[in-house]
Parts: structure tokens; C-alpha cells; sequence
């Protein structure tokens, strides 16, 4: 660590300007008692320091210093006026030009979408609307929205005053007043106000619900308390109401209970069952108006309510009217009367008084009759309740219809169609039976039956039997009888099967897998016969077979057979025996769509069987290598001898010439020295 | 630094006028100072002060840390004060600087004029140290605040800069005791 005499300047400036601890200072001045030269040092520092603090003193600024600089800078830069300065700051502060170059941005972006006709509204804004018009779930309340909606496509205000007079006047008014005004703000392009109009949306759907709620209640409140006003009012009140219920048994008992609760009865009850079992009806219940409301509610909580409807007819008018011209009636009866006691007049008046009063009488009656029906009916609300079984539409029974397709090989065509046709019986009917022909000698059946459930397995085991079953397909259904869907109860019949059977000729069918393979041998007639009595013994035939012998001494059978599946490994084992087998190629062709008899499914196999005489040999092994090797270079070198021949030809006539002009010109020379 | 004078940063940051006169009435001598410190010359310095004052008025909303508006103040000062230096001097190092000296030489003693020849032959940190110091009396930490420099470093600054110059003048302290 330095020591206080190292560092001596930096203490001594220090300690000058009071910048030294206590301790510090204390440890400076033990080290200056001590050291003579940092005392010297420590004595011109403060010269030093007195020097520099009267130079700089006199340097120092004037008091009025600082008034100069404010004046200056005032000069300068002159005060701005309020909105300008306000402007201008704004404009400098950083999170202003930000916002500034987005907004530019975003303005470029719009300009953008519009020059490529992109939808510019906010994609946001369609889901809104169908938020807004599911909203308000019940039909009568849900239109207002309606209205709204097609004030908003077309313009045409849906003229339903009398609705909108039902309903409480402002709230919907302002709702649908701001979804017009949205719909022409989505209209423009309003980017940056997105927000703040997607929030006035969702509250206008807010509100809309609400006023929903408002209204329902609202047009229920009538109905639960009837106004005072109306109490000496006709009114004649009915209700229907649709349920379906579980029980119909049980739900008319305690309809019946309901209804003697509210002081009531039930007037008629009828009841029908269906196919499948289930219970329908009516119920005709009698209730006190007041009670109504209340009868209704407890009825809901049978079952399911499907529908309801309340009716009130006010007969008030036509009532009093009656009641009115009952009264004017009876005097009428009483004056007749009156008449008929003094007896006055002649008999034929008397008469025809009478006849009048049994008149007037007979209108009392009628109208007597009509105020008590009124009355009845004033006096009780009429519920008509029909209900209905769940599962109303469960099938009773089911039937099942069977149909098959049935393709058979057989090599007598006919026989098999005589057979199938001499199954006929009650239970086992033919409806089409064809036997086609053709100048090809193709011949084809086609038999179509119908057959009694019970017989149907025996019979088609039967036709199966008469040949080889190429194809059998089967198809079932299912058909519900009075309703539809599932049920667990019904029955299910089966139906008469209707089969389709075609027959062919075993040659017509395709093979199932072909073979074609070459048999190398010498004597190749021979060994054609062979292959035969071979094919023979499995069990198979031979479709075709020719033979042929070429002025090169090569002889060719081929020879086409038809086996079962079955045999054909036995059939390719034996055929080693009769010399190299070749060339073995297989195609089968898997037919997974049918049912096939795969072990006597048909399986051709062609053979070709040649003589060894001229047909190339192979072309490997070490001698082929090396007969092609020696082959290869006797060509390489005829082909140089050639090459060396071209180059003679060339060069020779070159050389018989020089070698002729030379010979020339010896002679020339020699001829001239001779004389 | 406290709450009130770095508040009356950020409002002069914010464009508040008031506040900016503020700091130029308490820190304008500050400011002189450092511009002494390079120039030596008062009228340069004083012009100097008023050029970066106005210079930070304008420029005041890049400072985004109100607690360095001082420093930044004093570094706007001190490159206003090299931009003049270095104008002097390649106006006429002889013309103006000789005939300034000798303007000073007619009515200071000699042991002055050797203090301003040593004085100029401090390094610049060391000369605007000195001034801050014997200007303004500020205590090592403001001064170090002001100047960007780390916790400790003028002690030895100070030390070295009075250490030259006493060296430097020894005969005229000599002579004056």
C-alpha cells in the first residue's frame, strides 16, 4: 500500500481542500512532524493553494453573472405562446413520435386495404351482429332485433307499431338508435375508435338482453293479476297446452289432482293407444281464472312442455246486451201475460197473443241459456291438455328383408337350371327363370325366387351344392313399421327371402391364378402327352393345346390346363419330372369382395415345352464368361486387322507413287550418264 | 442529488421555462467554470455558457435520464468550449493568444503570468478540475458528479494538477517567501 510520503501531493491537496477525515488528517500531519521534505513540500503546496485562490478569485464571474446568462438565453430563445409551445413539446417527446409514425403507419395499411378492396370493417364487427340477433332468445321478445336488422339491410322499417306500443318505450329505442349508428361506423373505415366500438357493441347487446328480460316479465305481469278494473268484466279464458309425458296414466292422475287443488275438474278425458303401444290424449280440465296461472304452472312440471297457448275472449258486450234484452223480454212476457188475464178482444187475438208469448218465452229460454253458458264459462277457464307419450314415434315392429346374390360354375349349365327349377314348392317360389344361349356357345341362367324365412337355409345350401359357388352376397335390412328410429320392445319378423342365381359355364369363369412356365426338354411331343395324362390325374382338364416344329428343328407345345386350387401344388411338383423347369410366373388375382370357394376356385396354368435343339443357351456361368471373353477379343482383333487394312489402303497409293517417281528418276539418271 | 432538484429536472426536460431558468441561475457558474477550464479567457467562456444553454434548451428532450441532466449540461459546455478552442487556434495562434498574454502582462505581476503558462500546460481534465474547485469551492463529490468521474478519482487528480503546477513555479514561490 503507498504510503502518506508517496502520495504526498494528493494528501496535502486533500487536506488544502478539507477533503480529509479526522483520521486522516491526524496520520498526514504525524507523517509531516516526522518527514522534513513533505513538511518543505506541505509548506509550498499552501503557497500554492493561496496563489491559485487569489488568481481565480479575481477571475471569477460578477455577481450579475447569472442575470447576464438569463438574459441571454431569454433573448434568444423568445417565449412561446400557449398552444404553440404546448404543440411543439408535445412533438419532442419520444412516446408522441412513436404514436405519430404508428398512426402514419396504420393509415398506410388502410390506404393499402382500400386500394385493394379488402374488406376495410373490422372483422370483429360481423360476429357481433349474430351475438346481437341470437341474443334475445324467445320469439316475441326477439323482435325488436328484427326490426333493427332490417331497418339496418334496407332500410325498410318493419311497421310493427303496435309491438314496439307493448313494450317499455326507451331502452330498445336507444339500442336499435346505436346499432345504426355502428353499422354506419363499420361502414367507414374507423380503425383507430376499434376498440371503444367493439365495448359499445357488447353493451348494446347487454343492454338488449336486458330489455329482453324486461319484457317478458312485462308481458307476463297481466296475466298473473288480472287489473281490478276487468274483475266485473266477461271474460272467457282458455288455455292449450301441449306436453309429452312419460306416463299418460299417471300424468292424468295427477292432472285430476291438480285440478281439484285449484278448485276445478276435469270435463273429458280421452285416450287412444298407439301400434307401438304408447298413450295419447286429450284432457279437457276446468279451472277458476284466477287460479289459471297457477294450474298451468303445475302442469309444466309433468313433462315436457311442446307448446302452450293462452286465450281470453271478452264477451262483456254480447253478455250485457243479453242480459239487457232478457230483461226487456221478461216485461214483454209479463204485459202478455197481463193481456191474456183481462182476456179482452177477440178470440183470435187471444190467440195470437198467445202464440207471441210462447214466442217471447222461447227467446227467454234461448238467451237464458246462452248467459249461462257464459257464465260457465266466465266461471271456469277451459285448459285443453293434450299429451303425448315419449317415444311417440317407436316403431311397433320390425321386418327384416333378406336378399342374396348367389353366382354358380358348373359345367352343365342346364342340368343345374332344371334342378333349380324342380325346387319349387308352396314355400319356395320362382318369379324368373332364364336360360340364355348364345351361337358362341355361352351358355348362362338366370333363376330369381322367393323363399318362406324357415326354408331359406336349407334351400340355398342346396343350389350351393350344385356347383362351385363363384359369389354369395347377402343383404339385410331392417325395416321399422309405424315409426321410426330404435326401439327396445319390438318385434322383429322376418320376411321372404328373394335370392338372384345366376349360373355359367365353368369355362367362362376366370381363373383365379394363372401360371405360365417353360419345360426345357428334348423330346417335346412325348413329354406333351405326359403333361396331360399328368393334368388328368389332378383332377384337371386341358383347355388347349398346340404344337408346332420350325425348319430350324425347334419344337413348341403349348399346352393350357385348368386345375383346382387345390391340386395345383401337386400338379407344378410332378411337372419337375418331365425336365427343367423355367420361367415361372404367377398372377393371382384376390377377389375380396366375394365369398370364394378358394380350394376348387379354377387355377390355369400354360406351359410351354420346347426343344433344347436350337435356342440359345444361357448366357452365365464360367464357360459363357469365357466363350464371351474369347468371343471379345477375336472381335478386337479383327477389328485392329481391319484398322491396319484402312490404314494401307491409305498410305499405299502414297508410297507407290513416291516409290515410283523415284524409280523414274534413276532411270532418268542413269539413262543420261549411260551416253 | 435530492427529490426537488431532480423534479426540477424533469420539468425542464417537459419544457418547463421556469424550471430551466432555475438550473441556469444555480448552475450557470458550474458551467463557466468548466468552459474557464478549457478556455482561460472569460468572454469566451461566458459566450460559451450562453451558447450551450441555449443549445440545451432546444435539444432537451433527448436527455431521458432526468438524474444526468447536470453531466450532460456540463459535457454539452465543455465540447462547446474544445469546438472554440480549436477555432482559436487555427484562426492565428500568434496573433490573438500573444496579444491577450500581453494585455495581461501589462497590468499582472510576473509570478501571474507564469501561472497562466503553467496553468495551459495542464491536461485539460486536471486545468477544469482546478477551476470547478477554486471557482465554485464545490466539494470533490459535486465536482466529480459534474464531471462524469468515478468515486475518487479527483483526489489524485488534484493532487497531481497542484503538484505540476507547484513544481512549475517553485522559483517564483522560492522568491516569494
Amino acid at each position: 500500500m503507498a504510503t502518506i510520503h508517496d502520495e504526498i501531493d494528493t494528501w496535502l491537496a486533500a487536506d488544502l481542500h478539507g477533503e480529509l477525515s479526522n483520521k486522516e488528517r491526524s496520520a498526514l500531519h504525524a507523517h509531516l512532524v516526522d518527514c522534513a521534505a513533505c513538511r518543505k513540500t506541505h509548506h509550498e503546496t499552501k503557497t500554492m493553494n493561496k496563489i491559485l485562490e487569489e488568481t481565480f478569485a479575481q477571475e471569477k464571474p460578477d455577481p450579475a453573472f447569472e442575470q447576464r446568462m438569463l438574459a441571454g438565453f431569454r433573448n434568444r430563445i423568445p417565449q412561446r405562446s400557449g398552444l404553440v409551445k404546448v404543440l411543439v413539446d408535445l412533438m419532442r417527446l419520444r412516446a408522441t413520435q412513436i404514436a405519430a409514425v404508428a398512426a402514419a403507419l396504420l393509415g398506410l395499411v388502410q390506404i393499402g386495404r382500400m386500394i385493394t378492396g379488402e374488406p376495410v370493417t373490422a372483422p370483429r364487427a360481423p360476429e357481433r351482429y349474430a351475438q346481437i340477433e341470437v341474443g334475445p332468445p324467445q320469439a316475441p321478445e326477439s323482435r325488436p332485433s328484427q326490426a333493427g336488422a332490417l331497418e339496418r339491410s334496407g332500410g325498410i322499417s318493419a311497421g310493427r307499431p303496435q309491438d314496439l306500443a307493448l313494450q317499455p318505450p326507451a331502452p330498445p329505442a336507444a339500442a336499435r338508435s346505436q346499432f345504426q349508428k355502428e353499422s354506419k361506423v363499420s361502414a367507414t373505415t374507423a380503425e383507430p375508435a376499434k376498440a371503444a366500438q367493439s365495448e359499445a357493441g357488447d353493451v348494446a347487446a347487454l343492454e338488449l338482453r336486458n330489455n329482453a328480460a324486461v319484457r317478458e316479465e312485462a308481458t307476463q305481469s297481466p296475466v298473473e293479476s288480472p287489473a281490478p278494473a276487468l274483475a266485473n268484466r266477461k271474460l272467457i279464458r282458455n288455455a292449450t297446452v301441449e306436453l309429452e309425458i312419460v306416463s299418460f296414466d299417471n300424468a292424468v292422475q295427477k292432472i285430476t289432482a291438480f285440478a281439484n287443488g285449484e278448485h276445478g275438474y276435469v270435463a273429458t278425458t280421452d285416450s287412444e293407444k298407439q301400434a307401438n303401444g304408447k298413450l295419447k290424449g286429450q284432457i279437457v280440465v276446468k279451472v277458476l281464472p284466477e287460479n289459471l296461472d297457477r294450474f298451468l304452472q303445475e302442469i309444466r312440471s309433468l313433462g315436457e312442455l311442446k307448446n302452450q297457448a293462452l286465450g281470453t275472449e271478452d264477451v262483456t258486450k254480447a253478455y250485457f246486451d243479453t242480459d239487457s234484452r232478457l230483461k226487456n223480454a221478461h216485461v214483454m212476457e209479463q204485459r202478455l201475460i197481463d193481456m191474456l188475464k183481462t182476456k179482452t178482444g177477440k178470440v183470435s187475438d187471444l190467440l195470437q197473443v198467445e202464440k207471441e208469448l210462447g214466442r217471447v218465452r222461447e227467446e227467454i229460454e234461448k238467451m237464458q241459456g246462452e248467459l249461462k253458458y257464459w257464465d260457465s264459462q266466465v266461471q271456469f277457464a277451459t285448459v285443453t291438455i293434450s299429451l303425448a307419450e315419449k317415444d311417440m314415434e317407436e316403431p311397433a315392429a320390425f321386418l327384416l328383408k333378406e336378399r342374396a346374390q348367389l353366382s354358380l360354375y358348373t359345367p352343365d349349365v342346364e342340368k343345374i337350371y332344371n334342378e333349380a327349377k324342380s325346387l319349387a314348392s308352396p314355400k319356395v317360389q320362382i318369379t324368373n327363370a332364364q336360360l340364355n344361349r348364345e351361337y358362341s356357345g355361352r351358355v348362362s341362367a338366370q333363376l330369381s325366387m322367393l323363399i318362406a324365412p324357415e326354408e331359406s337355409d336349407a334351400v340355398i345350401g342346396r343350389i350351393k351344392g350344385f356347383g362351385r359357388v363363384e359369389n354369395f352376397q347377402t343383404q339385410t335390412q331392417r325395416i321399422a313399421q309405424g315409426g321410426s328410429g330404435m326401439s327396445e320392445n319390438a318385434r322383429t319378423k322376418r320376411d321372404k327371402m328373394e335370392l338372384n342365381i345366376t349360373i355359367s359355364r365353368e369355362e367362362q369363369e376366370q381363373a383365379f391364378q394363372q401360371t405360365s412356365l417353360r419345360i426345357r426338354t428334348s423330346s417335346v411331343d412325348e413329354k406333351a402327352k405326359e403333361l396331360r395324362t399328368l393334368a388328368e390325374k389332378q383332377g384337371g382338364r386341358v383347355r388347349s393345346s398346340t404344337f408346332s416344329r420350325d425348319p430350324d428343328g425347334r419344337e413348341v407345345a403349348n399346352v393350357s390346363l385348368r386345375v383346382p386350387l387345390k391340386n395345383y401344388p401337386a400338379l407344378m411338383q410332378s411337372l419337375d419330372s418331365l425336365g427343367k423347369v423355367q420361367n415361372v410366373s404367377v398372377q393371382r388375382q384376390d377377389r375380396t369382395e366375394a365369398q370364394v370357394d378358394e380350394s376348387n376356385a379354377p387355377a390355369d396354368i400354360s406351359i410351354q415345352v420346347y426343344s433344347q435343339g436350337n435356342i440359345v443357351t444361357e448366357e452365365s456361368g464360367l464357360l459363357a464368361t469365357l466363350r464371351r471373353t474369347l468371343a471379345q477379343s477375336a472381335g478386337a482383333i479383327m477389328w485392329s486387322l481391319r484398322m491396319i487394312g484402312v490404314a494401307i489402303a491409305f498410305l499405299a497409293p502414297w508410297v507407290i507413287a513416291i516409290v515410283g517417281v523415284i524409280w523414274l528418276a534413276r532411270r532418268v539418271i542413269r539413262a543420261r550418264r549411260k551416253p | 442529488m435530492d427529490a426537488s432538484e431532480s423534479e426540477q429536472y424533469e420539468a425542464a426536460i417537459h419544457g418547463d421555462r421556469e424550471a430551466f431558468e432555475m438550473i441556469i441561475r444555480t448552475h450557470s457558474r458550474t458551467l463557466f467554470a468548466i468552459a474557464y477550464g478549457v478556455l482561460q479567457n472569460r468572454e469566451e467562456a461566458e459566450d460559451v455558457v450562453q451558447d450551450s444553454l441555449v443549445k440545451a434548451w432546444k435539444t432537451r428532450w433527448r436527455v431521458r435520464d432526468a438524474e444526468k441532466f447536470l453531466a450532460w449540461l456540463a459535457t454539452i459546455t465543455r465540447h462547446r468550449a474544445h469546438d472554440i478552442f480549436r477555432k482559436r487556434r487555427a484562426v492565428s495562434l500568434s496573433n490573438e493568444t500573444i496579444e491577450a498574454t500581453e494585455s495581461h502582462t501589462a497590468d499582472t505581476t510576473a509570478i501571474d503570468q507564469q501561472l497562466h503558462s503553467a496553468l495551459a500546460a495542464l491536461p485539460e481534465l486536471h486545468r477544469t478540475a482546478l477551476t470547478l474547485r477554486y471557482f465554485e469551492e464545490m466539494d470533490y463529490r459535486t465536482i466529480e458528479n459534474t464531471l462524469g468521474l468515478t468515486n475518487g478519482a479527483l483526489r489524485g487528480i488534484l493532487g497531481r494538477a497542484l503538484a505540476s503546477m507547484r513544481k512549475q513555479l517553485r522559483p517564483a514561490l522560492a522568491s516569494m517567501d
